[in-house]
């Protein structure tokens, strides 16, 4: 609708009588209508737009050019014959080939003269899918977006990454609907000591886990997805866009519409079908030494008589999920509206996992006059998320390591205690009960979101038009915590770890609440002079977004069942610092930023674009506060210049293009202040001392120097179209936050604009047609990326060979992320083996055994060599198959839970540990840097001394557990479904038009990953920098799910 | 139409003026603050000399490098012997380069005190409040005396506390010492003014668990500090000719005097919070595995050549008898296993019980169960929750002003000091560490003088190992770090006393052949590594004084060279 309104302000009077022309626009899916498509006639420019029927009457002449275009559709080119009729159906876009492109700032623009590369995808595609969080539904079809899940758990945050790595701050990029910046934070439990946001527990991102935000929105709602990547993102939306931008067009009712409702639903089974190897051979003990207070399974091997359990598959149970989506819409001439609400229930695969969500959102469209649209909506979110403790010292673990001679499913006696593996029952030596824990230990978090947009745009002039986009995004979460009684669970207080048996059960109930005020005023002006076109853009946006917490944490449970703060000992609790006065801890940040845009096109076959923003920020002192940054973008359609070369059909088209841009990128809040936190010290009232973190007043945002290449070409009668860029992104100035060193600052941790590096990449879609009949279709779409990065400068006080790393990726002893200098920013550094300058491994003259090397090296790097998602889309009448294949090449793991396993001996690793074996090396005795270093000879037999050989600091360092180069090929998504036909549903009247589907998630994997699924994280999508990904620290796989479901409109 | 928007236009020129300001409110930090009252700083700054608490502080202070260096000087060790993960320190070892073990002096000054300690000054002369500045002042000597005896060469001093920098360069012993000095000069400034905010009832806001805002007191400290800075050089030759020995006279006579002026932290003890108690207390329970050690045992007990058949009735106060009722201690490197004097590994009545008295199972690391809190504390003399915890003591002060004395050649001055040391140590049990003292052994009147007695030679018979023994029974447990010092200038069993030919630390082995620590190269310990943060960050000035050696711990540090 605001399509149309732009476009007709700017559309030329008609030249000349012709006949009317009628026709119907359908989605070639299902044969439903298309409303609001447009429908432009080349020569005269007149266009117009279809209504709910998807009809359209446009006045046309025989050979007249018609381009019928639609959000998140292909475009059509019809040629008018004599025929008054025309029956179009569109097709869904899968990539760039949409006509027009919803850009920054809510700008429709046309793909020709974009300077940079963009993909679409229609909502029907994320839908499709069923992935309840939708952002899981991206992966594999944008080239250079990846994602990453944190879980296999229902519920779970997802991390969203568009072109690597930039900062050891936020990488994630910004969510924008209808024009409208929407949060998409994910909950993060670190409170620096309770003295920003957090938890009263103040712990690291690994445990628990909250839903990324964007997950609230109900991808029935979305009507298209614009992934804008590059610089272009920055150069509008600023700061907060540094890392690109995916810019989420709702559906919007049409205008003159009748009555239309549409309902829909699916049923999904879920289940765990991927396991990690376990060995279950051998009794506890150690040291081949049986003992009955050992969890360790290095005692001798088990009797055949012994009777085990297949306690893995007891554990788990066969997920449910059910959605059922509603929506009606109508419209008057003057006002329409549009209703939707959904509910979706899912019980995971892991007892005591479930996710809900409800969502209810209102649309509205009304026009004034002829000069006034506005469209306000309304959405209410509603969203129930209860997920057992995950991780180190989760259920996952403690299944793992469970004895096989013990049935997990009698995980309590009769009286609700907890049951023991072991005689002596000593909570401080055994784990808890896999089932006993889902059960004891989770997190129950409940959301309340409200959001609420108003577009506006007034067309003051024919060539004028004012814009105003403002929005208002709040929600609440009530959540809390439990660790039970008697469980083993280790519950963080303050930084320290202390079994929960011992804390006689903790609590931790919290609160946390956001707004965010945003709007973004603007004036577009265009005009034609002669060849020229020329397009102005200017305006300010302004941001302010609170977030506040409020958290407190007790021990010592009156009631292990009741999740109320005051079911602990108020002489435990703990709060975050404003918290003890009753307030929360919040964080303020309010940008205010100016922005314009030139746009000048020449004959519409070369277009530069130039761009400026200034941008002030609450973040950083006043001296620091304002930034200022440019870009620019041109792109030439060669193909039109010389036109000789379209000759043949053999090129259709062919653009290239360039984007470069200058950006900034904000840190958290009040990096700036150092502040005091509580000191326990003995004292007569307060005391207090300051935190860990110097906090530099000196602080300047981080700068960002990128740009990109690219052409578009599209071959063999429109059957091929390719799309290539190179984009480079230098960061400077970068802030390292929390930064170790030396004590003698009078700080632990320092905070300074010291780092940069460099990201590259080549991402290249490709899409063929192969098949185009009148009943068949076949399309495809690869999306390839090859990215690398590298770490160019750290902080001085950091040594050559040492990381700077964050404490949320410190998942293992031995095992971390960490930026080192000429390194790519996704390395894992971690302890490794004593190596000889010819690079042996230095074993112990006297065991036999390799010596560890306690300082972090690198030892992998995560960055795959390329990824390659594949979509095929294939029909046939009213039947569609689509399904996508998910190529991963290269790129190491760490296996942090195979080391735990076999320091546990349960990893198959261990299987051998009777065959005697010398370790292969060279003795550390004086002559392993000589030409003759001494062989090692000794014989270890792990079985006798599992301690040692088996250590993570004793014989096998973490480098052991890092699997290079791991590859995956997955079926993401299969979709095949069935429309109805016309002729039937007429018969059916009020039904107009019937779909019914079957969708498969996660079907198939083939992988070289030793683990069951290489698709892991070790932290979740809270974490900053480069995060949990390729660190598999007791991940739950993914799991495999079957949807099927129909979709009927009346 | 043009009117509308010039209109428009006014209205976002008016609504950017007015966001514009808001990024002005949205600044400053609303969830922590950035300045607090200075007397909410001292508590800290205190608790950071003994034994912080994690959180804030980690862990800093004396205490917690005494649980170690307590080995090397013997006076205690660990109850698993060679099975400990820790015996390398019972081994005379150094930690290695990664471990964060003997850093709580420098994580105390660095952070814990750091920049805490630059605001009482800095804020507290914006506010004139002289007295709180003077003693900021003070604990900062003290802290400079401590840094630099413990780590030597390794320390950070004129660059210390600038955040703009990133790595640092380490200064000699020496300007730590000189700087010691200067501070201390400074902080007697500050503390002798009256005018401006000074006031003793809001000192002792901030100064509640330590002086109770008394600036004579920290006074006393301050020239204690300048009194031991002056001792712990006795093996410099401008020593012997005067200018430090007088030194060390004068100020030992402006020190403590009485037990009422000691300098000792006190706790609340508030159970729930570990920062509330001593660091030795059951509640924080760092010293459980710790057990007596022979030498200490050995000298309050009669067995050691110097005090030979003496029982010191300060046994019962300071040291765990058995289940066997005797007093034995373990060696260190020994401890329970094989050589060590015990019959089994486990329930041998001999073996000392902890410092908790836990008897009931002699090798364990805990405290008796459900000893731990309040009235129910089994701990005695510093090992409880609340035991005020000494930092300086006037008997300390006796004997250094016996040694300066006794080196100057006035012997009958020395033994005067000699016996106020003694009979000041005596009566600081008696008032402040009489709880959980078997009543029938208390000490009384009679039992202090048969003592004093023994242990009283005439004049001219006075040995300098009787000083530094008394000296190492009087500062057992707590003055670790300042025993340390003292047995480093002796060269441990090194140095002979010249009347009595016999090593001035008599009896005292220290480990040797398998039992020194194998890096050490027949050396023993004689200073600590820089901080284990160091070696990751400051590895070019580590690597130029030597501490990237395996045996860096075994130089000699300078107090000690002539």
């Amino acid at each position: 609708m605001l399509l149309f309104m732009l476009t007709l302000a700017v559309s030329w009077p008609s030249m000349g009588q012709q006949r009317t022309v009628k026709g119907t626009v359908l989605d070639s899916k299902d044969n439903t209508p298309l409303a609001g498509a447009t429908v432009q006639n080349r020569r005269t420019h007149q266009q117009v737009q279809t209504d709910e029927k998807g009809a359209y009457a446009i006045a046309a002449q025989p050979g007249d050019l018609l381009v019928i275009t639609h959000i998140g559709h292909k475009s059509l080119h019809l040629t008018v014959g004599n025929a008054e009729m025309y029956t179009t159906q569109l097709d869904i876009a899968e990539g760039q080939l949409s006509d027009v492109v919803v850009t920054a700032m809510d700008i429709k623009r046309n793909p020709r003269e974009l300077g940079f590369s963009t993909q679409t995808l229609s909502g029907k595609t994320i839908q499709e899918t069923q992935r309840e969080n939708f952002v899981n539904g991206l992966q594999g079809r944008v080239a250079g977006l990846s994602i990453t899940p944190t879980s296999g758990q229902a519920g779970a945050s997802s991390t969203i990454t568009l072109r690597g790595f930039n900062t050891s701050g936020v990488n994630q990029p910004l969510f924008i609907i209808d024009g409208i910046i929407v949060d998409n934070s994910t909950f993060d439990e670190n409170s620096n000591s309770g003295t920003t946001l957090g938890l009263a527990s103040d712990r690291p991102n690994r445990t628990s886990d909250y839903t990324n935000r964007i997950a609230d929105i109900n991808p029935d709602d979305i009507e298209s997805i614009t992934v804008l990547k590059g610089p272009e993102a920055a150069i509008l939306y600023g700061s907060k866009a540094s890392s690109g931008a995916i810019v989420i067009t709702t559906k919007k009712p049409a205008l003159a519409s009748k009555l239309r409702l549409s309902y829909d639903d699916a049923f999904r089974m879920q289940w765990i079908n991927r396991f990690p190897k376990i060995i279950t051979d051998f009794g506890p003990g150690t040291n081949g030494t049986p003992s009955t207070t050992s969890f360790t399974d290095f005692g001798p091997s088990l009797p055949a008589s012994a009777q085990t359990f297949d306690n893995v598959h007891h554990f788990f149970r066969t997920g449910f999920a059910q959605t059922h989506n509603l929506e009606g819409s109508f419209g008057t001439k003057a006002s329409a509206f549009r209703a939707s609400g959904s509910y979706f229930d899912e019980d995971g695969a892991v007892p005591n996992n479930n996710f809900q969500r409800f969502t209810f959102r209102l649309t509205n469209n009304t026009k004034i006059g002829k000069w006034v649209d506005l469209t306000p909506s309304a959405t209410y979110i509603n969203e129930v998320n209860t997920v057992p403790t995950r991780g180190s010292g989760g259920y996952y673990q403690d299944l793992l390591v469970w004895p096989a001679t013990n049935d997990i499913r009698h995980y309590q006696d009769a009286s609700g205690n907890r049951t023991y593996a072991l005689p002596a029952a000593d909570p401080s030596v055994e784990v808890d009960n896999p089932l006993y824990n889902t059960h004891t230990n989770f997190n129950k978090a409940n959301t309340y979101r409200g959001i609420f947009t108003l577009g506006a745009d007034v067309h003051a002039l024919s060539w004028l038009t004012l814009s105003g986009r403002f929005g208002y995004d709040t929600y609440m979460t009530d959540e809390f915590d439990i660790y039970g009684p008697q469980s083993s669970q280790l519950v963080s207080i303050a930084g320290t770890l202390t079994g929960a048996y011992n804390l006689k059960g903790a609590l931790e109930n919290s609160w946390m609440k956001y707004h965010d005020y945003n709007h973004t005023i603007y004036a577009t002006a265009k005009k034609k002079f002669g060849d020229w076109t020329v397009s102005l853009v200017g305006g300010t946006t302004y941001e302010d977004a609170e977030h506040g917490t409020f958290s407190v944490i007790g021990t010592q449970l009156i009631s292990p069942t009741r999740h109320d703060s005051s079911n602990t000992n108020p002489a435990t609790r703990q709060r975050l610092l404003q918290n003890y006065f009753g307030k929360y801890n919040v964080s303020i940040a309010r940008n205010l930023a100016y922005f314009g845009q030139v746009n000048i096109g020449y004959k519409d076959v070369a277009y530069l674009s130039y761009s400026q923003r200034l941008e002030e920020t609450s973040i950083v002192p006043k001296a620091n506060r304002e930034y200022n940054y440019p870009g620019g973008s041109a792109s030439v359609i060669l193909s039109d210049i010389f036109p000789a070369m379209k000759r043949g059909d053999w090129v259709n088209f062919w653009k290239v293009r360039g984007a470069l841009a200058n950006s900034a990128r904000l840190p958290d809040p009040y990096l700036n202040q150092s502040v005091f936190g509580n000191n326990y010290a003995s004292a007569t009232g307060l005391a207090y001392s300051y935190g860990f973190v110097n906090n530099n007043p000196n602080l300047q945002p981080e700068r960002q120097r990128t740009y990109e290449i690219g052409t578009e070409l599209t071959l063999l009668k429109n059957t091929l179209a390719l799309d290539v860029t190179y984009y480079n992104t230098y960061c400077y100035n970068q802030i390292a936050q929390n930064a170790r060193e030396s004590y003698a600052t009078g700080f632990v941790l320092n905070t300074l604009n010291a780092s940069s590096l460099r990201n590259q990449g080549l991402e290249i879609t490709l899409d063929i047609n192969p098949v185009r009949t009148n009943d068949w279709n076949w399309d495809i779409q690869f999306n390839f990326n090859h990215a690398w990065s590298k770490v160019l400068t750290l902080p001085a006080a950091i040594g050559p060979l040492n990381d700077y790393y964050n404490s949320d990726d410190f998942v293992t002893n031995g095992a971390r992320g960490g930026f080192v200098r000429g390194h790519s920013t996704s390395t894992l550094t971690g302890w490794n083996y004593n190596r000889n300058n010819a690079g042996q491994i230095l074993i112990n003259a006297t065991t036999g055994l390799p010596e560890v090397n306690q300082t972090f090296l690198p030892i992998g790097d995560r960055n795959p060599a390329f990824t390659l998602g594949t979509l095929n889309s294939i029909k046939y009448k009213h039947w569609s198959l689509s399904f996508l294949w998910d190529l991963k090449v290269g790129g190491d793991i760490y296996d942090g839970t195979d080391m735990i396993l076999t320091e546990y001996g349960r990893s198959p690793r261990t299987a051998d540990r009777m065959t005697p074996r010398v370790v292969k090396g060279v003795l550390d005795d004086g002559l392993q840097n000589t030409a003759n270093p001494t062989k090692n000879t000794i014989v270890v037999n792990p079985y006798l001394n599992s301690t040692n050989y088996y250590g993570e600091t004793t014989g096998m360092p973490d480098e052991e557990f890092v699997q290079h180069n791991v590859n995956w090929l997955r079926l993401r998504d299969v979709t095949l479904s069935y429309g109805m036909p016309q002729q039937l549903l007429h018969k059916l009247r009020v039904v107009k038009s019937l779909n019914v589907f079957c969708t498969a998630n996660d079907l198939v994997l083939f992988t070289n990953y030793w683990g069951p699924d290489p698709a892991v994280s070790g932290s979740t999508a809270a974490t900053r920098g480069v995060g949990g990904f390729g660190y598999d620290y007791f991940n739950l796989p993914t799991p495999m799910q079957l949807n099927f479901g129909l979709r009927a409109s009346f | 139409m043009p009117y509308v928007m010039k209109k428009y236009l006014l209205y976002i020129a008016l609504f950017a003026v007015s966001c514009s300001k808001k990024l002005d409110d949205a600044y400053l930090n609303p969830n922590a603050p950035t300045v607090v009252p200075i007397e909410t700083l001292l508590p800290g700054i205190i608790g950071s000399m003994v034994g912080a608490s994690s959180t804030t502080g980690v862990s800093g202070g004396v205490a917690g490098d005494a649980l170690v260096i307590g080995r090397y000087i013997q006076y205690w060790g660990d109850y698993n012997g060679q099975s400990n993960a820790s015996y390398i320190y019972d081994e005379m070892g150094g930690p290695a380069f990664t471990s964060a073990t003997l850093a709580t002096i420098w994580n105390g000054f660095y952070f814990g005190q750091g920049q805490n300690l630059n605001q009482v000054i800095n804020w507290g002369s914006q506010q004139q409040k002289w007295d709180y500045v003077g003693v900021a002042l003070a604990i900062r000597a003290w802290g400079w005396l401590e840094l630099a005896n413990e780590y030597a060469d390794g320390i950070i001093v004129r660059e210390a506390f600038n955040t703009n920098l990133q790595q640092f360069d380490y200064d000699p012993q020496s300007l730590a010492y000189d700087t010691c000095r200067d501070v201390c000069f400074q902080a007697l400034a500050y503390l002798s003014r009256t005018d401006g905010n000074v006031s003793a009832t809001n000192l002792a806001i901030g100064d509640a668990f330590m002086n109770g805002g008394d600036v004579n007191k920290w006074k006393k400290f301050v020239y204690g500090i300048l009194a031991r800075s002056y001792a712990y050089l006795a093996n410099k030759a401008v020593y012997a000719s005067g200018d430090y020995a007088d030194s060390v006279i004068k100020y030992c006579g402006l020190a403590q005097q009485t037990n009422d002026d000691n300098t000792t932290a006190k706790f609340s003890g508030n159970v729930n919070v570990s920062g509330n108690n001593s660091y030795y207390g059951p509640t924080r329970g760092n010293v459980g595995g710790l057990r007596q050690a022979a030498y200490i045992v050995g000298m309050m007990t009669g067995q050691n050549p110097t005090f030979a058949g003496v029982f010191d009735p300060r046994a019962f106060y300071m040291l765990r008898m058995n289940l066997g009722g005797t007093f034995q201690g373990i060696t260190p490197w020994l401890g329970n296993g094989p050589g060590g004097g015990f019959t089994t590994a486990s329930g041998d009545p001999n073996f000392p019980p902890n410092f908790w008295g836990n008897t009931a199972a002699p090798q364990s690391a805990s405290a008796p169960s459900g000893a731990t809190t309040g009235t129910l504390d089994s701990g005695r003399y510093l090992f409880r929750n609340n035991a005020e915890f000494p930092l300086m003591t006037a008997s300390e002060m006796q004997f250094l002003l016996a040694e300066a004395e006794y080196r100057k050649g006035n012997k009958s001055a020395a033994l005067t000091a000699y016996t106020n040391g003694i009979s000041l140590n005596f009566d600081m049990l008696t008032q402040k560490y009489a709880l959980n003292v078997p009543s029938d052994q208390a000490i009384t009147p009679t039992s202090e003088a048969t003592y004093l007695a023994a242990v009283t030679p005439a004049p001219e018979d006075l040995t300098l190992s009787q000083i530094m023994l008394q000296k190492y029974i009087a500062l057992y447990g707590w003055g670790v770090q300042e025993t340390w010092v003292d047995m480093r200038r002796f060269h441990y069993n090194g140095n002979l006393d010249p009347v009595a030919g016999t090593p001035v630390y008599a009896g005292f082995t220290p480990p040797q052949g398998q039992y020194l620590y194998i890096n050490n190269g027949d050396s023993l310990v004689y200073r600590c590594k820089p901080q284990n943060v160091e070696y990751t960050y400051d590895i070019p000035s580590l690597t130029k004084i030597g501490a990237m050696n395996l045996n860096y711990h075994t130089y000699e540090p300078w107090f000690n060279q002539n």
